[in-house]
């Protein structure tokens, strides 16, 4: 699929789709890899397990490794202070020589919400151990500066707690993070449909997240394509001047002062 | 006004928000000030109440080695050139305390040897034992500088641009250092990384093409709230208004088009405080406060001193069009829906406990 | 000798981290290693002789969001 956006920049590299893919859900390696090709994603997240010799192969890496224009994202869910997560951003590269790390630390298995003291402080690690950090976090404003200022290649605040399908429910936050970045700002999390994509981006975001809306519709890969066009459709209507949303309230005139001048016709 | 559609040739926006920041300065008035104007005022109402944070000026001297072609203090200009002594400054911001202010803007020109750096240093240090907010306005300087400024007490500059053209502003700065385009531009960027809290931004609006001059203020704004967001940063619209001199300002501005543009940066800079100070008529500025404009300066003299000791006769830096005393612009806000306050609530937590929100004292 | 992998008692004849690879089926796949804390370069996997009570973890990719 083409696209008609201007490249998305992380770090240094460029990069056409505005679409990243979490692998997590899936009912089967397979349709996750349609998905993802369904999908046009160049960045995709994948977490970390223990190597266990009974389970099946999920042959998870091979065919993402095999798409070369696939560019591996590895978070570090399970991670539950900085230390742990600096060590899964280090075994991480080891595994697949990407630089990319997604720093994910919720404590609370519950409602997932990122730790925010945690994460700042594995991202100035990771940043000084030449990683290309990309931190989930909750929509905060300032922590969004906090965490530019200290390297960042971007931030990645939720829209919603993960899976909870609640869409943009940090709207207002949002707004603000990306009224002041200097860095992409990738939503993440709670995205339950296209329109919320393509809202998010209509809002100005760089690009956004979306894994449980994908993996657990009916049809993953036509969801996936679905996700990709609201996300094209959000851009471009960012970038032709959405209208404005009016007030109504029936009130006196407030520019009734002004002198009376000739008007343009 | 000297042209049919000042907002003629349209500069080129680079992102969403400048595509729609540019739409609302170019939109058709009589279709669109209106709506323009309910917005200003539900955002105006929405970020900051309907509270209008009042300041006076206090202009310490007025020589100067500038040569502005539109400044009434210009060194070729012929007028009594006065300084306050400290002793004077400390009598006149006392006055202003006793009228009610909580925050004070210090003024001098360009440097003279009579009005440097250490006899602006000096005045900060005579502010600070009464002011806990201290904005000057004053010369661009080194971060050195702006830091012993810091150090002393003051929170904030302001500082205009005059105009973001470059050929405009090498025409209209005839001698002196402020001839130095890039010095003055860059000075709210040092004086931010100085630390100084807030800093106040302006076009001159006359000087060069109002829709350039607004995008370049706008971009100059967002980028420095992006780098330095810990900081304020505020607009004011200072307008080109006669004075003794004569200068007419190649690109006047009518009330319509400064409402225009005071509505456009409310709706584009929803929480950027907006400022229109008293060289604007009691009309302009009852019809514009608490849309768009949430501060305000009022009594203000622009002589130098003033408060005080009242001098007569002596030249103003641009004539005041809004004389009101304190009670009497107080009074016509009230009426409007809107509370005048003298304080900034965040003193209390730096400095002196006791600074608390004010009101205005004519209860 | 007895040593820990994945967090569980284990017996192995293995002598270096190559050969426990092999004996656990992980050389094939893609497979981190993290040997008393510490992550090891694939490269050093023949050289890396094992102590008695060492901790060792094998850790591969899964799906993630």
């Amino acid at each position: 699929m083409t696209e008609q956006t201007s490249p998305l920049m992380i770090g240094g590299h460029s990069f056409t789709s505005r679409l990243l893919l979490g692998t997590g859900k899936f009912a089967d390696a397979d349709t996750m890899v349609r998905a993802v090709q369904a999908s046009g994603a160049q960045i995709v997240t994948v977490a970390l397990r223990r190597f266990d010799r009974d389970r099946p192969h999920d042959n998870l890496l091979e065919p993402l490794l095999a798409m070369k224009h696939i560019t591996l994202m590895p978070n570090t869910s399970g991670a539950c202070t900085a230390a742990e997560a600096v060590r899964a951003a280090h075994i991480a590269r080891e595994l697949c020589g990407s630089s990319f790390i997604k720093v994910e630390i919720h404590p609370n298995p519950h409602h997932l919400m990122p730790d925010p003291i945690e994460t700042f402080e594995a991202a100035r690690i990771l940043v000084r151990d030449g990683f290309i950090v990309m931190p989930y976090m909750p929509a905060d404003p300032v922590l969004a500066k906090r965490l530019e200022e200290i390297g960042c290649a971007s931030v990645m605040p939720l829209g919603s707690a993960i899976g909870s399908g609640q869409g943009l429910a940090t709207a207002d936050l949002l707004r603000l993070i990306i009224r002041d970045a200097r860095i992409p700002v990738i939503v993440d999390a709670g995205l339950r449909s296209p329109s919320h994509a393509a809202a998010a981006m209509e809002m100005g975001c760089s690009a956004v997240l979306v894994n449980t809306a994908i993996a657990v519709a009916g049809d993953p890969p036509a969801m996936a394509e679905a996700f990709a066009q609201a996300i094209q459709a959000g851009y471009k209507a960012c970038h032709a001047g959405i209208m404005a949303t009016g007030e109504a309230s029936a009130t006196s005139p407030l520019t009734a002062f002004l002198e009376p001048t000739k008007q343009n016709p | 006004m000297n042209s049919p559609t000042p907002f003629a040739a349209p500069p080129t926006p680079q992102t969403p928000d400048e595509q729609q920041f540019i739409s609302l300065l170019r939109a058709n008035p009589a279709l669109h000030l209106e709506d323009m104007a309910r917005r200003a005022q539900h955002l105006t109402r929405q970020h900051f109440g309907r509270a209008i944070t009042l300041y006076a000026p206090l202009y310490l001297s007025n020589y100067c080695s500038g040569g502005c072609a539109y400044c009434g203090f210009a060194a070729d200009r012929r007028q009594v050139r006065h300084k306050l002594e400290p002793q004077e400054i400390a009598e006149e911001l006392a006055a202003m305390k006793a009228m009610g202010f909580e925050q004070v803007l210090l003024l001098t020109g360009e440097r003279t040897p009579q009005a440097d750096f250490d006899y602006l240093l000096a005045s900060v240090r005579l502010a600070a034992n009464v002011f806990h907010e201290i904005t000057i306005e004053a010369f661009p300087m080194p971060v050195e500088e702006y830091r012993q400024l810091v150090d002393a007490g003051c929170t904030g500059i302001t500082i205009y641009q005059e105009t973001y053209d470059p050929k405009a502003y090498a025409k209209w700065h005839r001698w002196g250092p402020k001839r130095d385009f890039g010095a003055r531009l860059n000075a709210p960027t040092r004086a931010l990384e100085a630390g100084m809290r807030t800093v106040g931004l302006g076009a001159l609006l006359g000087l060069a093409d109002p829709l350039r001059e607004a995008l370049s203020l706008y971009r100059h704004v967002r980028e420095l709230q992006a780098r330095f967001w810990r900081a304020g940063v505020s607009v004011s619209f200072p307008r080109l208004r006669p004075e003794a001199g004569g200068f007419q300002p190649p690109f006047p501005i009518s009330d319509q088009q400064l409402a225009q543009l005071i509505f456009t940066f409310r709706i584009c800079l929803p929480e950027t405080p907006l400022v229109l100070s008293t060289r604007e008529s009691p009309t302009i500025r009852n019809g514009l406060a608490g849309i768009g404009i949430n501060r305000m300066s009022v009594a203000s003299r622009t002589s130098v001193g003033g408060y005080c000791h009242p001098v007569a006769d002596t030249a103003r830096q641009f004539d005041v069009s809004d004389d009101r005393d304190i009670p009497t612009f107080c009074e016509a806000l009230r009426q409007r829906g809107l509370d005048p306050v003298f304080k900034n609530s965040d003193s209390s937590y730096r400095q002196d406990p006791a600074a608390q929100e004010k009101p205005c004292p004519n209860l | 000798m007895h040593i820990h992998v994945n967090g569980e008692s284990y017996e192995t004849k293995a002598v270096c981290i190559a050969d426990l690879l092999r004996e656990r089926h992980a050389d094939s796949a893609r497979v981190a290693v993290v040997l008393n804390d510490s992550v090891l370069p694939s490269a050093t996997r023949a050289n890396t002789r094992l102590t008695e009570g060492d901790r060792v973890e094998l850790l591969t990719f899964a799906g993630g969001g």
